[in-house]
């Protein structure tokens, strides 16, 4: 029985459920525009009332009504409609130097006989793996553009985010839905390819039936529009040291422009079969790929994913925080979703794994931002919902842990 | 003698193989693949499973069991053995030894307690090996996930001395690149115990077990095999061609 009714933050649903299939829960956010966020409140994730995520719905439906031969022909057809034969790039495709986009930027020139342009935004803190891993894939045979915003503007509003947000990943996100189309326009390109639909991961149903990203993502109607940077009006980031001609990377691209320019943003995982585990081999036997030359990454069972930035571990630790899911669950609900471990398993996986804390970068990611370890964990624990969150014998316990 | 092992990763019954034991990739049912290599003349099978939390075992012991019933070559079944009482589990379904890695390195008493009650020569330490920037190798467990700062050299040594009979290496930084083995690392252990030593990780192509017999009693071999880029035959008539002694069946 419980007696007291705890107090929900971030705009959580206040029971706490985890899907049947997978161990996602329903306090899991949805993805928003990032560049209107004004504080911790989130949308969160479909649930159906037969308690299964929307996610696992996907992907019933996607392991049993997609005709993958089709869906590889719309690809020919869209790669005839944007194949240039004058030398010129022809599509353009984010990548990190990652297994996933080595993939998608390995087939598109070798199997689609396109001529891809990578485009990277810069990681906060390169790793040592992250970076020879983006020249691996350089070197195996890739033009490579890297932009790198501003390390002084970069670092407050990573700040800011993390201070308000408690994402220190927002700026880095804003930055990167904007890049690939900011370099489209500019190198007139007007395809971008990017790898996997994020509604895979834990968006609505809907999402996952259009190859196209929406353009709000990265776009506004004006200049003039409201717009939120670390959780602060970009109006109001004077105080903060940064001047309004400091924020070109991080604002949203025009409308109009991108319709003019007939720009499409479209996800490699609506053609072929998104696996980020066959993504692993494929960059292994394409390039020099390296996975975590440390084993395991912290707070997680897996050693190939999200490696490129010291900061990484503390966007998965953050959302461990606010939502009661971490980096082992993200990575336990892809794999049994593929069927690669069964559900009891990954309740196992996640229990000893998520919420570790990334202590190996802790102390660059606190000199990075700037703040005390004292103030870090203000932060943090501020951002325990209580209906999630129990403090007792000095320790905090997750109210419900993963079953 | 000189023997050729086929390596079987399992993973949810099904046959895997990773790169740097990593990677999950589903090549299928292993029922055909232990058959097809025991048509080929396999010496022994080495099944290791994968999984990466203990639950209900009987899966494997079902495999264990079918194997048995069908493939008369020693069998060692490895993954997820922490205790007598695991070990003494896959005995019964057939297995011929057991190989222990993690619990040995979180519990290296297991190694002396799984000697003494079923003998030195059920006991193989699994070894999962990574080299270290200073030019030895650390020890590994958790399908590498978890890397240690203990020396393999050392490790193997106090191994044997616990009681182990047999000592599987596995290379993690050659595991699934068919590059050919860590000869170096293979060399090493060599000249520091006197019990078998199973060479695995990096098998490219006949001539790797010929090198590796150098320092080796056996070889394990599963990419290759498994996507059918080399047959046991062709594995050990390139090795009686090149002298060294290995079981054909004429």
């Amino acid at each position: 029985m419980q007696a007291v009714v705890n107090e929900v933050l971030h705009g959580l649903p206040s029971e706490v459920i985890f899907c049947k299939k997978c161990v996602i829960s329903n306090q899991r956010p949805s993805t928003q525009r990032e560049f209107k966020k004004q504080n911790t409140q989130i949308e969160t994730v479909g649930f159906g009332e037969d308690g299964i995520c929307d996610t696992c719905k996907w992907f019933e439906y996607k392991n049993s009504k997609i005709n993958w031969d089709q869906r590889e022909k719309e690809l020919m057809d869209l790669c005839d409609r944007f194949r240039r034969k004058d030398g010129r790039f022809d599509v353009i495709v984010p990548a990190s130097g990652g297994k996933d986009s080595i993939y998608v930027a390995f087939m598109l020139k070798h199997k689609y006989n396109m001529n891809p342009l990578t485009v990277t935004w810069a990681p906060h803190m390169y790793t040592e793996v992250g970076w020879r891993n983006l020249n691996h894939m350089i070197d195996s045979g890739l033009d490579n553009l890297k932009i790198t915003p501003n390390g002084k503007v970069h670092r407050m509003l990573t700040r800011l985010a993390f201070e308000n947000l408690v994402n220190p990943f927002q700026p880095f996100i804003i930055g990167q839905k904007n890049v690939a189309p900011r370099a489209a326009l500019q190198y007139d390109v007007p395809l971008i390819m990017y790898g996997e639909n994020q509604a895979e991961a834990h968006n609505r149903f809907e999402e996952n039936l259009t190859p196209l990203m929406d353009i709000s993502h990265f776009s506004a109607k004006s200049h003039n529009e409201d717009l939120y940077f670390g959780g602060v009006h970009m109006s109001e980031l004077g105080q903060y040291g940064i001047q309004q001609n400091e924020l070109f990377y991080y604002k949203p691209l025009l409308e109009d422009q991108i319709r003019s320019k007939k720009v499409e943003v479209h996800y490699f995982s609506y053609y072929k079969n998104w696996s980020p585990q066959e993504n692993y081999y494929y960059a292994k036997e394409n390039t020099g790929f390296e996975s975590n030359p440390d084993g395991r990454s912290e707070g997680t069972y897996s050693k190939f994913a999200s490696l490129d930035d010291r900061i990484d571990g503390q966007h998965y630790y953050t959302m461990f925080i606010k939502f009661g899911q971490g980096r082992a669950m993200n990575d336990a609900n892809r794999d049994i979703r593929d069927g690669f471990i069964s559900r009891e398993e990954a309740v196992d996986l996640v229990n000893k794994y998520d919420g570790e804390f990334p202590k190996k970068y802790f102390n660059d990611v606190l000199e990075y931002i700037g703040i005390s370890e004292e103030r870090y964990w203000e932060v943090i624990d501020k951002a325990r919902s209580p209906h999630l969150w129990n403090h007792s014998d000095g320790s905090w316990k997750l109210r419900h842990p993963t079953h | 003698m000189k023997r050729v092992i086929a390596r079987l990763d399992i993973k949810l019954n099904k046959l895997i193989k990773g790169i740097h034991l990593e990677g999950w990739r589903f090549l299928g049912d292993p029922t055909p693949f232990f058959l097809d290599y025991y048509k080929q003349g396999i010496d022994e099978l080495v099944y290791i499973d994968a999984v990466a939390s203990l639950y209900s075992r009987d899966s494997l012991k079902e495999l264990v069991a079918e194997t048995t019933r069908n493939v008369f070559v020693p069998l060692t079944v490895g993954g997820g053995i922490r205790t007598v009482e695991d070990a003494l589990e896959m005995l019964r379904s057939g297995a011929d030894k057991i190989a222990v890695n993690t619990g040995a390195v979180k519990n290296p008493a297991l190694i002396n307690e799984i000697a003494t009650k079923f003998g030195s020569q059920c006991m193989v330490l699994s070894v999962q090996a990574k080299r270290n920037r200073a030019g030895g190798w650390n020890v590994c467990y958790d399908s590498a996930r978890e890397q240690t700062e203990r020396s393999v050299i050392e490790w193997v040594q106090e191994g044997v001395e616990r009681g182990a009979g047999e000592i599987l290496l596995t290379s993690i930084d050659q595991d699934g690149t068919a590059k050919g083995f860590d000869l170096e690392l293979a060399q090493r252990v060599f000249e520091s115990v006197d019990v078998p030593v199973i060479l695995s990780g990096g098998f490219g192509s006949p001539d790797d077990f010929v090198k590796a017999s150098y320092f080796a009693d056996a070889v394990a071999v599963a990419r290759q095999l498994h996507f059918k880029s080399v047959s046991v035959q062709e594995i050990k008539r390139h090795a009686k061609s090149s002298g060294i002694s290995v079981r054909i069946d004429e």
